[in-house]
């Protein structure tokens, strides 16, 4: 699924990852640029730009001001002009204020104005919950379901979040990539060399015939762990990542589905408005024919994400509440 | 540019209070006359707002035609300010274009056709048939990016292409077109100061023609825009609109510090429209006699007095200039009537690359 020039790996933490794929494509091509708020001098409130301006400068690694939308505009304005732009949103939940460049003018610039134009940008999107609040705890993707034009990507592990956000950056498409701030400082092996991982490709994490789970971001981590539980108990566990929400990869979806016949959808955003929602109504339209079980999805629950990580444990879910989902099946 | 910060501006002449409905503003102190307007110049620029006032008269018998799929702001009454605008503008020179008219898009060589074939929806518009009437094409080639239906989304685009030009090291300009109602939307703040902070090639030419809409500048703007500059550290001048030359020469001057170097102005046109915002507009926001009072201020008859006053052109000459550009917006018609319609697939075309 991945392309690698070498076959060595090393340990990267995901914020690591990040830096690395920013570092190896800043340094490939001279049109990508990253700016956001405090991604320079102080190298990213998550440390995924450190460093970065000592290297490539000021010209290339920009502080702007605490202008969302004008972060997220200029980033079109610039992409639409010949550069490739990398903009960070220094939370996600600052999707709000950006939210008309995001939704009207990041997807639909090309579109709107007779695919004259591309408009090559990601816009890095930290998510997740981490204590920081409702608004900055949100995990919005299931928001861009509807902005068609853009694509949604999401890595679940260090590996993923190196390999789709060098193929996001040289993607033609303008890409919204999520990033859950929980999984920052998460290890795992990276593939060395020019580690590519196509966008649209789902990821079979784990291998299994009796349940498929679908999850992203945190979640995979989580639906691991469970399913290592779960096989002790004599359940073999699929763990699929779409990898984000667009490009859908349904077949691999679909592929699983119909081996396993019986469906978790796990994510973190709250369940009513979530893309477990739009997965379900898919494998529902699709391959209602080879489900055993109706389909659970795992998710929290519909109120705001309270500040306090004391309360937040209630809420979020964790590789119990797969464990749980999978015992609620026929 | 010395005195060029916030000149002083505009006071009003003939009617009436500052909170009248009939805003008539008439620049005190120029623009310094550092750039000169020869007679040669002057007669573009005269067929350039000809071009634009033609262009709308057939947009309009289009619309009543039914033959545009879509809503029209006319800019009948606003010509000077794309006319003046965009004429100092290379062809690598980036524009952000208002809503108003077409006018920005002729000025900068945009294919006519192309623009009829976007009013009325079909395969020979630039957008290949997703028109109409409110326009969103486009044209790299000659640096025309695009328009927003979200009014203000020009002000950070503009900011990104700025900065582009400066990051590929290029001197191309950006120059970004705007209502008063559009100035203030939020975007405005956050890319002027952007622009400004980084000192990029814009130039900000906010068109004022009293009214968002409905509602009159004197409702829902605090202070003069022009003044905003103040705040951002950068070059501000308040104009007459309706004035050619003056546009003209103000647009010239900021351009040439945008691009060597010097960041960006904003330029305050005054100015009147003559019609609706849009065709259907009841305007129950102001009279008949206000609209009727405005025809004395077109800038178009105004500058044809002016040239043939001065002997720089004769009334049958400029009567031949008229019915050349309509023989020319009356071919680009044709030739765009003559596409046919999109069919459904057009839908899901150009979505992704």
């Amino acid at each position: 699924m991945s392309r690698t020039t070498a076959t060595a790996t090393r340990t990267l933490t995901f914020s690591q990852a990040i830096r690395q794929a920013l570092h190896e494509e800043m340094e490939r091509d001279d049109r990508v640029f990253v700016w956001g708020e405090d991604v320079a001098v102080y190298g990213g409130i998550y440390g995924a730009t450190a460093g970065l301006l000592d290297r490539f400068g000021p010209r290339r690694v920009i502080d702007t001001p605490v202008s969302e939308t004008m972060i997220v505009g200029a980033a079109v304005g610039a992409a639409i002009t010949g550069l490739r732009p990398v903009a960070e949103l220094q939370s996600s939940g600052y999707f709000g204020i950006a939210m008309d460049e995001l939704y009207h003018k990041v997807a639909r610039w090309r579109y709107m104005h007779g695919g004259v134009f591309t408009v090559p940008l990601v816009i890095r999107l930290p998510e997740g919950a981490k204590g920081a609040g409702p608004e900055h705890d949100v995990s919005p993707e299931a928001l861009f379901l509807s902005a068609s034009g853009a694509y949604v990507v999401i890595p679940s592990d260090p590996a993923d979040a190196l390999g789709l956000l060098k193929s996001s950056i040289r993607d033609d498409n303008p890409v919204l990539f999520f990033e859950h701030a929980g999984l920052y400082a998460h290890r795992g092996e990276v593939p060395s060399g020019d580690h590519l991982v196509p966008l649209g490709k789902a990821a079979v994490k784990r291998k299994g015939s009796d349940v498929t789970v679908i999850a992203w971001s945190r979640m995979v981590g989580e639906s691991l762990r469970a399913a290592e539980q779960l096989a002790a108990e004599g359940t073999d566990v699929e763990v699929v990542d779409p990898r984000g929400l667009r490009p859908l990869d349904i077949d691999t979806i679909l592929e699983s589905v119909a081996k396993t016949g019986r469906v978790v959808i796990a994510h973190e955003a709250p369940k009513t408005g979530g893309a477990g929602g739009e997965i379900a109504a898919i494998i529902a339209e699709e391959a209602l024919e080879y489900l055993e079980s109706p389909i659970i999805r795992v998710a929290s629950a519909d109120v705001p994400i309270p500040q306090s990580r004391y309360l937040q444990q209630f809420l979020i879910p964790t590789a119990a509440s797969v464990i749980e989902a999978v015992g609620r099946l026929d | 540019m010395a005195g060029l910060l916030c000149t002083d501006p505009g006071r009003r002449r003939g009617a009436g209070p500052e909170d009248s409905a009939v805003r008539c503003w008439v620049a005190t102190n120029r623009v310094k006359t550092m750039t000169a307007i020869d007679s040669t110049k002057l007669l573009e620029l005269y067929e350039s707002m000809v071009t634009m006032k033609l262009w709308d008269q057939t947009a309009l018998r289009l619309l009543q035609e039914g033959r545009v799929l879509a809503g029209y702001h006319s800019g009948r009454g606003q010509e000077a300010i794309p006319a003046g605008g965009v004429a100092p503008l290379r062809r690598d020179d980036y524009l952000m274009y208002a809503h108003r008219g077409f006018g920005y898009t002729i000025a900068k060589g945009m294919s006519m056709v192309a623009m009829f074939g976007d009013l009325m929806a079909n395969t020979a518009g630039a957008t290949g048939g997703l028109g109409a009437g409110i326009p969103h094409f486009a044209d790299p080639e000659l640096g025309i990016l695009g328009q927003g239906g979200t009014l203000g989304s020009c002000f950070g685009i503009a900011t990104g292409a700025a900065f582009s030009a400066k990051y590929r090291g290029t001197d191309q300009v950006v120059v970004c077109f705007f209502g008063d109602g559009t100035a203030n939307r939020g975007a405005f703040h956050e890319s002027v100061n952007a622009a400004a902070a980084w000192r990029l090639p814009v130039v900000w030419i906010c068109e004022n023609n009293g009214y968002a809409v409905s509602v009159p500048a004197s409702d829902s703007i605090a202070g003069r825009i022009v003044d905003r500059a103040i705040g951002y550290g950068i070059p501000g001048v308040r104009i007459d609109g309706m004035d050619v030359t003056e546009v003209y020469r103000a647009t010239c001057e900021a351009v040439a510090r945008a691009r060597a170097g010097e960041g960006p102005t904003l330029i305050e046109a005054m100015c009147h429209r003559f019609r609706g915002h849009y065709e259907g507009d009841p305007q129950v926001y102001r009279t008949p006699d206000e609209t009727e009072r405005l025809r004395a201020l077109d800038p178009i008859t105004n500058l044809a007095d002016r040239l043939v006053a001065e002997g720089v052109v004769t009334e049958e000459q400029l009567a031949e200039l008229a019915s050349r550009v309509q023989r020319k917006v009356d071919q680009a018609v044709e030739e765009a009537a003559s596409a046919p319609m999109p069919g459904p697939e057009r839908l899901y075309e150009g979505l992704y690359v």
